[in-house]
């Protein structure tokens, strides 16, 4: 039987997720095809490509939601690295809640709209093991604080929040049950401006200040610049280049890269 | 590497661009630049704008790829080679071994000047109230007001900016420095107070590897120049 508890530290000597040779087939159409890489604790990895470069098809596989046609991916829990697709789905959908966690690019594929903000938050420290109420109002509203929602809101449904503050209150769903790896996908999508530059500098603090390992999905190079310590390039399902970020923004030596990074306006 | 007090060496370095989207045009730069740096020495590069200074300082970071050659420094009690490290590797080296410093502070939103300067501080174990000491006294040194120290730096002067890059870069000086035009945008009393960290950090020992193209700030802190018109690529 798998613990499901929060962890203690992982060494950070080990991988915490090792994909090898990961590849999605829809019949004979190339979802994502033979992705390698490893991610250590803290490190932030950045996955960038058009729309239909197979970058969600791939935070897919990585994530446990759909299986791989081929190649595996490996999670280390309690010391182990575990083939994610030999647990059985409930094991596999128990751990997903608690040792990672996924932010969706719509705020509202994250949350319970039903529910409140506070319940949004304290449903996940439940599903962590605390049972007390007590600390499950007071740990929600220090969350809720973290990523800068009035904690008189607490009680509120997310329906009357905006996107932006949607978005922080999924953050903090999230990363309450503090998992060790977190996987977004476009965290800055369909929001203004101003309220993508402020969460972006939250996502970049949180990430720094808990030592999260972290797989970033995006199209904005900005994004990656920020936020990111490694890219991957994916075009057509595949990985057409990757190092760190500043190298390949920097530097990019594929005919791909250099398109991407040649468009970017800057203001 | 061939002196044993060497921090940083090149063999055979190398470097051309391909530009794949304007019909595969090939800029090449330089070849077999070959030099090494010692703890405690500066070497300051110079040649014509276009023969590639900031592209060769720019790989001693790893932040280029030479299209061939090495590059190798001393990280803790090994030799590293940068060109071949692994990611992970490399943001080791770069976080305890080598420091970049660039002609602009890279603004990111909302962070104040004083935790810009305490975090390099802060990330290698260095305590709070020390950071936060040592940081206070780099910004008065260069001249910074105190009222613009709780301030995101985003509406700051060019050259203010640029003193809190300073600040950031020379209050916990790494072994290896690389300086890119670092007195740019600065007036001649704050350059002055710049020399004086450059020199101060080489002659505790720093090796450092900069630009400069005030003649002034290169005489007074280079210990011999790479004159790269000698590797121009035909």
């Amino acid at each position: 039987m798998l613990d499901l508890a929060p962890a203690a530290e992982t060494s950070t000597d080990e991988p915490i997720l090792i994909a090898d040779g990961v590849t999605r087939m829809y019949g004979a159409r190339v979802g994502c095809l033979d992705v390698s890489f490893q991610l250590w604790p803290g490190e932030v990895l950045g996955i960038v490509g058009e729309s239909g470069s197979g970058k969600s098809t791939l935070m897919r596989c990585l994530a446990g939601i759909d299986r791989p046609t081929a190649g595996s991916v490996k999670f280390r829990h309690s010391g182990r690295a575990i083939d994610l697709f030999d647990l059985d789905e409930p094991t596999r959908r128990a751990l997903m809640r608690t040792a990672w966690g996924i932010v969706h690019q719509n705020p509202r594929d994250g949350l319970r709209m039903g529910i409140s903000a506070g319940g949004n938050i304290g449903e996940r420290l439940m599903d962590s093991g605390c049972r007390h109420y007590g600390t499950i109002r007071a740990k929600a509203a220090d969350w809720l604080g973290r990523v800068e929602i009035d904690a008189q809101r607490m009680d509120d449904q997310p329906t009357s929040f905006s996107g932006g503050m949607q978005q922080r209150l999924q953050i903090a769903r999230v990363l309450v049950s503090e998992p060790r790896l977190v996987f977004m996908d476009e965290p800055t999508g369909g929001l203004d401006v101003s309220v993508q530059a402020r969460l972006l500098d939250l996502l970049r603090v949180l990430v720094r200040d808990l030592g999260l390992a972290a797989i970033i999905i995006t199209h904005d190079l900005a994004v990656a610049r920020l936020l990111t310590d490694r890219l991957m390039v994916m075009k057509e399902g595949r990985v057409v280049e990757e190092g760190l970020t500043d190298q390949v923004l920097d530097d990019p030596q594929h005919a791909y890269t250099q398109l991407l990074t040649s468009a970017v306006l800057t203001v | 590497m061939a002196r044993t007090d060497a921090m940083l060496a090149t063999e055979n370095l190398t470097k051309q661009f391909v530009l794949h989207n304007q019909g595969g045009a090939e800029i090449p730069v330089f070849h077999g630049i070959n030099f090494e740096v010692a703890a405690g020495e500066a070497i300051v590069l110079s040649g014509p704008s276009g023969a590639g200074k900031s592209t060769l300082l720019r790989m001693l970071y790893g932040n280029y790829r030479p299209t061939s050659g090495q590059v190798r420094v001393r990280h803790g009690g090994e030799v590293v080679d940068i060109v071949a490290a692994t990611p992970r590797r490399l943001l080791d080296v770069r976080r305890r071994s080598l420091g970049w410093v660039s002609q602009f502070l890279r603004v990111i939103p909302r962070v104040p000047t004083i935790e810009i300067v305490k975090d390099p501080m802060l990330r290698r174990g260095v305590g709070e109230a020390e950071a936060t000491r040592r940081a206070r006294d780099m910004l008065a040194r260069l001249n910074l007001p105190e009222r613009l120290w709780s301030l995101a730096p985003a509406t700051f002067s060019g050259g203010e900016q640029q003193r809190v890059n300073i600040a950031r870069s020379f209050v916990d000086p790494a072994p290896i420095l690389l300086l890119d035009e670092p007195t740019a945008s600065l007036d001649s009393g704050n350059r002055g107070v710049v020399v004086d960290l450059i020199r101060g950090a080489r002659d505790r020992g720093a090796a450092i590897v900069g630009i400069f193209h005030d003649e002034a700030v290169r005489d007074a802190v280079a210990s011999r120049l790479l004159d790269l018109t000698h590797f121009k690529a035909a």
